[in-house]
């Protein structure tokens, strides 16, 4: 179950990072703040599939990340209850020279399994990913399907009551997207919940119980898929013809 | 601070997991491998050695144990505080896509370089082993050798704490990690590798003793200090034809060093906790 009440998020937009910008720039106060979240409520109950639909920029993945504690809020509170797994995007948190099963290990660690968890689920794991062939090369020898595939493999089977989607599906072939698909189906039917943001209106219809369009850090629309997509594409080509 | 004591105790796993995959990434793409944490110090000592010993007519026997007794300490300090520096940085991407707690980044690094440390002291003992196999009238070897684990300790958590501090700094500021590789390298010269403090104590004596007091302030110098007591056999430094009686271990300078330790740790920790939350939001 997650909950988000009157959610701020501001970030600062000054210093540049620099001691130089630090010291010519410390006197004055320069600092610019940029809100991207003004003010989210929203419920997902346990079980639910929820897609975030909006333009670039609009807060969607600020809004994921808040969820997986990355970030704190500005104001307002966040309360989740269950393990949340975040699904990475490419091969983030790969290294380049370690082959595919040391990686594993790592990744199914910091997603928060035991080692003798991820051991045990290794030989599941490389199955679902298909990639058993070069399970020992390095990862920097993988094409970028592949690494989705193995970053998808591990996120399925750390044992999360939510799953945390930011538009990395589209990178397998059609076969494994498929099996991506039923996999979630399964993953909900367990009684799963899933936050998913994408482009694809198509995979929204096909898998979310319900959508929400975020405009401008604001939540402008929530429903069902259907409705809350046909007036975001209506907003989207008015603004495209303005 | 004790949530996050908690949290980092909960993802004691991760950081195993972490240190194991630091030590097999360093040398992953190098011929010679692990060889290249022993062969670096045991070249740079040569060099000193070679040096000190004829240019700067420093006669003492087995001078050479002596400068590797107290240059191995500050190679240990000065890779994992330079690495440390880089930790939270370089995996960058993975904090902003998954949580765990940060701290764990510049401790597996600070922890990784403690293990090569450990194996260069095995390296070391095999040193003391061939000194004592060329000349077995004297041994090298001594009960004083057991108090080693406090110097140990007490440089884990002066580097860990200087490491954390460092790391957070280097992660809104990158200039710091090039003010830290000039700050490391001048931390050679006052550190008593290249010459003995019973040198630093004589020269002191011109000027006062508090010369020699606050050489041994800096925690590093006092941990070289420390490690050469403990490691090498007692024996007086004979520099320039004049030999300086022998200094025992200082327990006073001592106590004031695991209390500079302690505390660098406790701030480098704090100070890393207050400001973790803003790494992910650094423009």
């Amino acid at each position: 179950m997650i909950e988000l009440r009157q959610v701020r998020k501001e970030f600062r937009l000054s210093h540049s990072g620099s001691f130089k910008t630090a010291l010519l720039w410390w006197r004055r106060k320069r600092i610019e703040q940029f809100e991207v979240l003004k003010g989210i409520d929203l419920q997902i109950k346990q079980g639910e599939c929820v897609a975030l639909v909006g333009r670039n920029g609009a807060g969607k993945s600020t809004l994921l990340s808040l969820l997986s504690r990355i970030y704190k809020p500005t104001s307002g509170e966040i309360v989740v209850r269950g393990k949340i797994a975040p699904l990475l995007e490419l091969g983030a948190g790969f290294h380049p020279d370690l082959s595919g099963l040391e990686n594993i290990l790592f990744n199914g660690v910091i997603l928060g399994l035991t080692r003798q968890q991820v051991q045990e689920r290794i030989d599941s794991i490389v199955e679902f990913s298909e990639l058993r062939n070069h399970i020992d090369a390095p990862v920097r020898s993988y094409s970028s399907g592949m690494l989705a595939r193995l970053g998808f493999a591990i996120a399925v089977h750390v044992d999360a009551e939510i799953l945390i989607v930011d538009e990395v599906l589209a990178v397998g072939d059609f076969a494994f997207e498929e099996k991506c698909y039923k996999r979630i189906q399964d993953f909900k039917e367990q009684g799963g919940t899933i936050l998913f943001v994408s482009h694809e209106m198509d995979d929204i219809r096909r898998v979310a119980d319900r959508c929400v369009w975020l405009k401008n850090g604001q939540i402008r629309l929530e429903g069902a898929p259907d409705d809350v997509i046909r007036s975001y594409q209506a907003d989207s080509e008015a603004t495209e013809s303005l | 601070m004790k949530n996050d004591l908690t949290e980092l105790w909960q993802a004691r796993e991760l950081l195993f997991t972490l240190v194991e995959r630091e030590l097999r990434i360093r040398y992953k793409n190098s011929i010679l491998g692990f060889l290249w944490s022993l062969l670096n110090p045991l070249l740079t000592v040569s060099v000193m050695w070679f040096v000190f010993k004829f240019y700067m007519a420093n006669e003492t026997p087995n001078f050479s144990a002596y400068i590797l007794a107290a240059y191995l300490p500050y190679m240990f300090f000065q890779q994992a505080v330079l690495d440390s520096a880089q930790s939270v940085l370089q995996a960058l991407p993975i904090v902003k896509k998954v949580y765990f707690p940060r701290e764990i980044l510049p401790i597996a690094v600070v922890c990784s370089s403690f293990v090569h440390f450990l194996l260069a002291l095995c390296v070391f003992f095999a040193f003391l082993l061939v000194i004592y196999l060329s000349d077995p009238r004297v041994s090298p070897f001594s009960w004083n050798m057991l108090l080693l684990p406090i110097p140990l300790i007490l440089s884990f958590l002066l580097a860990a704490g200087t490491g954390l501090f460092i790391a957070a700094l280097n992660t809104f500021f990158e200039d710091v990690k090039y003010i830290v590789q000039v700050l490391l390298q001048l931390l050679l010269f006052v550190c008593p590798i290249m010459y003995f403090s019973e040198q630093v104590l004589a020269a002191s004596q011109r000027h006062g003793t508090w010369m020699y007091f606050a050489y041994h302030a800096n925690p590093v110098a006092m941990l070289c200090t420390a490690f050469r007591k403990i490691l090498v056999a007692p024996q007086d430094p004979i520099v320039g034809g004049k030999s300086l009686p022998w200094l025992p271990l200082d327990w006073a300078l001592m106590v004031l060093c695991a209390a500079v330790c302690v505390s660098v740790f406790v701030g480098g920790y704090a100070y890393f906790n207050r400001v973790k939350w803003g790494f992910v939001e650094r423009p």
